[in-house]
């Protein structure tokens, strides 16, 4: 059994822009899209390129536009497409080269928001933490990074400097976490504005987000942070 | 070729280097420290991990029983004096990567909960929910954003160590995405680059786990220490490897042969336990070196069924319920249902042994430090001497925490106070290299990389897998260096600079040849079987302390073959003993 | 970041202006914030109202005579649908904005206390009761 995989392949050091390719790949009902790339890259084109390591979508290397919708290549299979299916890069970032993009922009925006527990304590135990404050951040805690919510983020498209879902996802995984004392180092960011007001509501990044994160409720829980965090500011003496 | 000069370099962005350098910037925060990775730090395989890291936690548990159960588990051929320091500051370091913010899961008082690992006596494994490696790395890389001593170089792929006179000089290494050469210049080096997994046909690990760091170390004189200890995990999905985690079988989940027979009692695992009363250290939850090796026995016997052209058993979950499965096994269900396609509510998932983890690695001291002064070693590419012919679950992630953080300290300690000027040795070496490249490209090749690396890998499988004899590891032999000789044949078509694949897989598997010769030639020389590494040839099918209480060098020598020497283990006050599971193990104690 | 640009020639797509044609996703998103276009007609509405109500009885009964014309019915009616699908669209979301409820009970809450307040309205106004 065959299906053919249409490739967006641009190559920077020849071509003006991507252009289409067809190959056609063997599946069963396990193959993944990975899979089919790295035949194509193995059997009949070694210059393809794209990334990929874990192959069990927990690295976050491996997303790509799958007949227009973000996804993890490792994570998507050919069983669930019909006889001919459509791969590009991630839409919103510069295409370095075929299914590469350039992802410096995204971990610009995660390290703006101060990523780390910030909390001056001296103790040499661990804190104590219940499972019911884990679980108010645990699960902002399994963004993989791995970009398809910005794919997904027309706001991002159209403003590349809007901090975008997972960097605000995870300034709430810590400004949601019993042990820190950051938040107050983290407003300007998410207030700014380029933080939570840029985005609209859209929803499709909850939508394509492999971990089921629901990154645009963080963002629009960070709304009703960031306006309680102003109120305050402007009562205070 | 562009020069950047830094004061410590750390090859590698997972566990292990990240914590180096998190620890060289607290030492240090006036150094310049530079992050190399081949891949974005949060993609390095450490993500992957899924059970927990291991440390003394409870007041029934002691350092002692986490010495004694890692230096069993090792078959005897872990370094005491290491383990003594291991144990000793493993605690500190799980605390400290909470403080940092590692999501650990908890007990209802807010507490840490521990867990119940293979080989491990008591409950000792601190983990976060099914995502331990993830929460790890992600806590580390994001951490490590705090520090502006550290500088990030991603994409980065080092192609050789700059040595002069046994110190090192710095690193050469290509940015992927521009396809331009760096000489990055520093007094300290940290290699962290992870383990050779990847060296054979089935395995759990992440494609970029190649060995890299091993052969860089080798091919400047380093020796590679106890290279033939491979561990294989008995639950990887087949064609793909990937890990079916040991919590499946701790929860009560049974293998069965392709008659629906449960064939591990008959091999000292025994006696059957009820179902859904699994217990620790007999039958399914026997260690993984055991399991492993009941499946080939039962290969052999031809008692295995076949799934797609790979040889498998089942792992039988279906008696825990849709309920049970949903609670404890999420995870487990959706790998399933996603990369085999199969309901294990429904029937039981088709599994096999996959190569896990490389216990050997490059011989480093107690702070990582290798024999070329500057050159440090730490995390799945190092043999520090944690693991001798055997790790234990649960103890490598905290030995990357534990090793990591004293290769840093002690490398931003012992910086030399003055920079040092450009040197020309390194500009010499790295010139070399740059011609080397050079004349790798040229046209359209018969033969594919692609082809030369299957063909390694399914050598590895045969010659140097499960069990190893005499004949089938010579047989690899032949093969490995066949395909170096291929290799070095063979032409990169692709001649563009810009994340050219084909280059970067070339260097790869001239890097895993390497390795994987040191590692044939290291078991074939070891005429005994210990841990991992079990031998079929009549009179060597056990341990032979007599002879064999020794660590394998494997030194390159100067015609490229490898060359072997010996070295005592070092033995503070646990003296070998039997190492046994199951009824045995109870007899005996 | 060393500032080696070699052979690199990024490519960036624009954003296209038709993105939202290119995804059922997007259309009903652009539905959604379409609402607004027919709420804008209903204030204007609700605005001459309130206008003609103070320029005196007989401007008022002009204003009522235009009221009931079909066509401004039916774009009412457009007007109650439009309001009813936002409605929809903003009960859907805000459980995950204020995730204090299991999302279902939060979405059938809020349609209750429309009702609710809607009845009250009605009978406020002498419609029922
Ligand atoms: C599926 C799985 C589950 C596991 N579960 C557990 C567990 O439950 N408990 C436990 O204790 N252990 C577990 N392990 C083992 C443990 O995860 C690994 O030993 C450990 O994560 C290795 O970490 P590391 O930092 O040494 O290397 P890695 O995380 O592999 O990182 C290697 C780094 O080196 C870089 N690198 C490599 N080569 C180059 C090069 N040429 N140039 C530049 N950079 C390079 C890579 O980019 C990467 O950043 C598991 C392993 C696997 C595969
Ligand atoms: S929020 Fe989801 S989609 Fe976005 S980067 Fe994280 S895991 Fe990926
Ligand atoms: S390869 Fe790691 S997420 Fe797909």
């Amino acid at each position: 059994m065959e299906k053919t995989i249409i490739i967006q392949r641009y190559n920077p050091e020849q071509d003006q822009a991507p252009s289409a390719k067809r190959y056609q790949v063997p599946f069963d009902h396990s193959t993944s899209v990975l899979d089919a790339l790295l035949y194509i890259q193995q059997q009949l084109d070694p210059t393809l390129a794209f990334r990929w390591s874990c192959r069990m979508a927990i690295c976050g290397s491996c997303g790509v536009m799958v007949n227009k919708i973000p996804k993890l290549g490792c994570k998507t299979f050919l069983r669930d497409y019909p006889a001919e299916l459509t791969i590009s890069a991630l839409d919103h970032f510069p295409i370095e080269k075929d299914l590469i993009s350039d992802m410096a922009v995204f971990l610009d925006h995660l390290q703006a928001v101060k990523p780390y527990l910030i909390n001056d304590s001296q103790n040499t135990e661990p804190h104590r933490q219940t499972p019911a404050q884990l679980k108010k951040y645990q699960k902002f805690s399994s963004c993989i990074n791995c970009g398809l919510c910005y794919a997904a983020c027309p706001q991002f498209g159209l403003n590349p400097e809007f901090l975008g879902p997972a960097a605000i996802v995870t300034a709430q995984r810590y400004n949601l976490d019993s042990r820190d004392q950051g938040k107050a180092q983290r407003m300007p960011q998410l207030n700014g504005k380029n933080g939570v007001w840029a985005c609209t509501f859209v929803g499709f990044c909850a939508d394509v987000c492999p971990k089921q994160l629901d990154p645009a409720a963080a963002v629009n829980q960070g709304k009703v942070a960031s306006a309680t965090d102003m109120l305050i500011s402007i009562f205070k003496p | 070729m562009q020069i950047i000069t830094t004061d410590i370099i750390v090859v590698g962005g997972g566990g292990a280097g990240l914590r180096a350098a998190i620890a060289a910037a607290e030492t240090r925060p006036d150094a310049r420290i530079s992050l190399l990775s081949k891949v974005y730090p949060m993609r390095s395989h450490t993500v992957a991990a899924e059970g927990g890291a291991a440390a003394v936690t409870l007041a029934e548990d002691s350092l002692d029983a986490h010495f004694q159960d890692t230096v069993a588990g090792s078959d005897w051929l872990a370094d005491q004096l290491v383990v003594e320091h291991f144990v000793k500051a493993a605690y500190q370091e799980l605390v400290q990567l909470e403080h940092w913010g590692c999501p650990w899961s908890r007990k209802a008082d807010g507490s840490i909960q521990v867990r119940r690992f293979g080989g491990m006596k008591t409950e000792r494994t601190w983990f976060a929910a099914d995502k331990t490696g993830f929460h790890i790395l992600h806590t580390l890389f994001q951490t490590s954003m705090k520090y502006p001593a550290i500088r990030r170089l991603d994409e980065f792929f080092v192609l050789d160590l700059l040595v002069s006179e046994q110190q090192v000089l710095g690193v050469l290494a290509l940015q992927l995405n521009s396809g331009e050469l760096f000489q990055i210049l520093a007094p300290k080096v940290i290699l962290a680059t992870g383990g050779a997994g990847r060296l054979f046909h089935y395995n759990t690990n992440g494609g970029i786990v190649t060995g890299d760091g091993m052969a860089l170390a080798y091919r400047h004189g380093v020796a590679l220490r106890d290279m033939e200890f491979v561990q294989y995990h008995p639950t990887g999905l087949p064609g793909s490897g990937i890990l079916i985690t040991e919590a499946a079988r701790g929860e009560g989940g049974i293998l069965l042969n392709k008659d629906g027979y449960r064939y591990l009692q008959d091999y000292g695992l025994g006696p059957e336990t009820p179902l859904g009363q699994p217990q620790n250290k007999y039958m399914e939850l026997g260690p993984r070196d055991k399991l492993s090796q009941a499946f080939w026995q039962q290969q052999q016997a031809g008692l295995t069924a076949d799934y797609q052209g790979h040889a498998v058993v089942y792992l039988d979950l279906r008696h825990l319920g849709v309920q049970k499965l949903a609670e404890r096994l999420p995870f487990i269900c959706e790998l399933s249902r996603s990369y085999v396609n199969i309901d294990p509510v429904q029937q039981p998932i088709p599994i096999r042994p996959a190569v896990h983890y490389t216990m050997g690695g490059i011989l480093t001291e107690l702070q990582g430090e290798t024999s070329i002064s500057g050159l440090y070693a730490v995390g799945e590419c190092a043999s520090v001497g944690l693991h001798g012919a055997n790790r234990l679950g649960s103890n490598s992630l905290t030995e990357l925490l534990v090793f990591g953080k004293a290769a840093g300290e002690h490398a931003a300690q012992s910086l030399p106070p003055m920079p040092r000027s450009q040197s020309t040795a390194a500009t010499e070496q790295a010139q070399t290299q740059q011609r080397r490249l050079a004349s790798l490209f040229g046209g359209k090749q018969q033969q594919s990389i692609a082809s030369l690396r299957k063909a390694m890998t399914l050598a590895m499988e045969q010659g140097c897998g499960i069990y190893r004899d005499e004949q089938g590891m010579q047989q690899c032999r032949t093969t490995l260096v066949s395909l170096q000789q291929q290799l070095a044949g063979l032409k990169v078509s692709d001649h563009s600079k810009v994340f050219n694949a084909e280059l970067i897989q070339y260097l790869e598997l001239s890097f895993g040849l390497e390795v994987a010769l040191t590692l044939c030639e290291s078991a074939l020389a070891r005429k005994e079987s210990r841990g991992a590494h079990q031998r079929l040839d009549p009179g060597l099918t056990q341990r032979n302390d007599q002879d064999f209480l020794q660590h394998t060098l494997a030194y390159r020598a100067a015609d490229g073959r490898v060359a072997l020497r010996y070295q005592p283990v070092r033995i503070t006050c646990l003296p070998p003993a039997a190492r046994v599971y199951g009824a045995a193990a109870k007899q005996g104690a | 970041m060393p500032d080696s640009a070699g052979a690199r020639r990024p490519y960036l797509q624009p954003l296209s202006r038709s993105w939202w044609l290119k995804h059922s996703f997007f259309l009903r998103y652009m539905l959604r914030e379409a609402t607004v276009l027919p709420l804008l007609f209903f204030c204007g509405c609700l605005l001459a109202g309130l206008y003609s109500l103070s320029q005196g009885e007989s401007q008022y009964q002009s204003w009522l005579a235009f009221m009931a014309q079909p066509w401004v019915i039916a774009l009412n009616a457009l007007v109650l649908l439009a309001s009813l699908y936002h409605a929809k669209t903003f009960f859907e979301l805000f459980p995950r904005v204020m995730p204090l409820l299991p999302a279902p009970l939060m979405i059938a809450g809020q349609w209750l206390g429309t009702l609710l307040v809607a009845l009250f309205l009605l009978w406020l106004f002498g419609a029922i009761g």
